[in-house]
């Protein structure tokens, strides 16, 4: 017994079962088992952030010697693009003022005018096929408070759908990104009484960076090039965020026409991105409460 | 007295090391991962670490430096995974568990057999990558099976092809590079390994102080 127990190869089974065992347990909603972890990400996020930020400095010194002439070339493009933009802005200004008469007078909403919009910086990405959840720095001390069941949508600098926050600690979140196999969001064609199905991840279609369109009704016609956005069926996603275009539609099952999207953001290569959470408005303390 | 102190320091020594490869390797994994990724997968720099270090210095470093790099890669990028339930969840300890087992399996791929020499750590790597993929695939399968959904799941030959092979041809290739780092930063010697190979089996500590 004594030499079993001094063997290796018992040791080892013993820690694979533990860890299976605690792999498990994670699954549970509010498992505890994850607050084990948080000593290591204490220790690793501030050496990880230094070597993500000794990697940028890197990375921008070297573009910046590499598209010195490119910049220039830009540079000059977008002085004259400036300068066309001008010109429509001081014509959008009376458009806008129009818009705004309007707004009020139809009670008109914004898109995105109940949701509170977080800035975050992207700490991790996926380290493989099969660990993909990004990370962000914003916590729960930054306001993103996440409760079970719920989430939040993720959007990039452009306003597209990125992914959604899945998790967050004290200073920190998790986010599923719209490749992941796991995700799945309400879309619709963008366009008045578009057409509505739903996009998701796939794990054959994530490594050429396309999700798969289902649930499409064979009466309606989907091509290529159209831009769809989300529907905001389901409450979780507002309407109207875009998500990306169709590359390929598949007609050969009527019963089953299925599609595939190319969203517009790319994850690989987003810095920032913005956590939108809905607003709720503080309900006032009553008279009675307050004396 | 002096055998013990000369033991500590190369302990500290070994230690130190260790802790700035895993460090190093797992901030760059996550951080850059499209600088090394090819055909939708992405070379495993901390994997291949993980199992040359134990194909190399033995068991228990390859238990203990594949445990430890496990947990930095739980807390930076945990798998998300479907739960019973449909709600998606992150999850803890697959990461601990996967290079853990790595690590050991690495450390037993016919080390003593064949000396512990370079050309076979490759096949290591190779052998140690190909159990993960099939491995993952097949868990995989079975809890998208149980959970009811399919969206994981890709055929056999599409998994083979474009799943299984590309990382094996990173994996093998960031191999090569990090043998190089394991050489000459250590902590790893390649001097005389035939005769090493009892001090690892006893000790697993002894065969770096020639760094």
């Amino acid at each position: 017994m004594k030499k079993l127990l001094k063997s290796k190869w018992f040791i080892a089974l013993i820690v694979l079962l533990v860890l299976a065992a605690f792999s498990i347990l994670s699954l549970l909603p509010g498992s505890p088992v994850k607050k084990l972890l948080q000593p290591v990400q204490l220790v690793t996020t501030p050496a990880q952030s230094l070597v993500k930020k000794a990697g940028d400095t890197l990375s921008d010194f070297w573009s910046a010697i590499t598209d010195g002439i490119a910049i220039r070339e830009e540079n000059k493009a977008l002085k004259e693009q400036i300068a066309d933009l001008r010109y429509h802005l001081t014509q959008n200004e009376e458009a806008a003022l129009r818009y705004e008469e309007l707004k009020e007078a139809l009670h008109i909403k914004d898109t995105f005018s109940n949701y509170v919009i977080y800035g975050a910086a992207i700490l991790s990405r996926e380290s493989d096929e099969w660990f993909s959840t990004i990370r962000l720095n914003a916590g729960a001390a930054d306001g993103i408070v996440l409760e079970e069941g719920n989430s939040y949508p993720v959007l990039d600098v452009e306003m597209n759908l990125v992914g959604r926050v899945i998790e967050s600690s004290e200073t920190e979140s998790r986010v599923l990104p719209l490749l992941h196999e796991g995700f799945a969001v309400a879309g619709k064609v963008n366009e008045v009484n578009g057409a509505t199905f739903m996009v998701a991840g796939d794990a054959e279609l994530k490594r050429y960076g396309l999700c798969l369109v289902k649930g499409i009704d064979p009466e309606v016609r989907i091509e290529p090039g159209m831009e769809i956005v989300t529907s905001g069926d389901g409450g979780l996603f507002p309407e109207g965020v875009h998500i990306g275009v169709i590359e390929s539609v598949d007609y050969s099952n009527p019963l089953d026409v299925t599609a595939t999207l190319r969203p517009y953001s790319q994850i690989g290569k987003l810095e920032d991105v913005f956590i939108m959470i809905p607003y709720v408005e503080e309900t006032e303390p009553s008279s009675t409460d307050a004396g | 007295m002096r055998i013990i102190t000369v033991k500590t320091k190369a302990r500290a020594r070994k230690i130190i090391v260790y802790a700035i490869y895993i460090i190093l390797l797992s901030s760059i994994q996550v951080s850059f991962p499209d600088s090394f990724s090819f055909a939708g997968q992405t070379a495993d720099l901390v994997f291949v670490f993980v199992v040359l270090s134990g194909y190399f210095n033995g068991f228990w470093d390859g238990a203990v430096v594949g445990f430890i790099c496990g947990m930095v890669r739980d807390a930076f990028s945990p798998p998300a995974i479907v739960g019973l339930d449909g709600d998606i969840r992150v999850t803890a300890f697959i990461g601990a568990f996967t290079l853990f087992a790595a690590g050991i399996i690495g450390a037993s791929f016919f080390t003593r057999r064949m000396h512990r020499n370079i050309p076979f750590s490759i096949v290591a790597v190779i052998f140690v990558t190909f159990c993960y993929k099939i491995a993952g695939y097949l868990l995989i399968y079975g809890w998208s099976t149980i959970s009811g959904n399919n969206a994981g799941i890709y055929d056999p030959f599409t998994a083979f092809v474009y799943s299984f092979l590309p990382q094996l041809l990173l994996n093998t290739v960031a191999s090569i590079p990090m043998i190089a780092l394991l050489r000459f930063l250590g902590p790893v010697s390649f001097k005389g390994n035939a005769n090493k190979d009892e001090i690892i089996e006893q000790d697993g500590d002894g065969t770096w102080l020639g760094i």
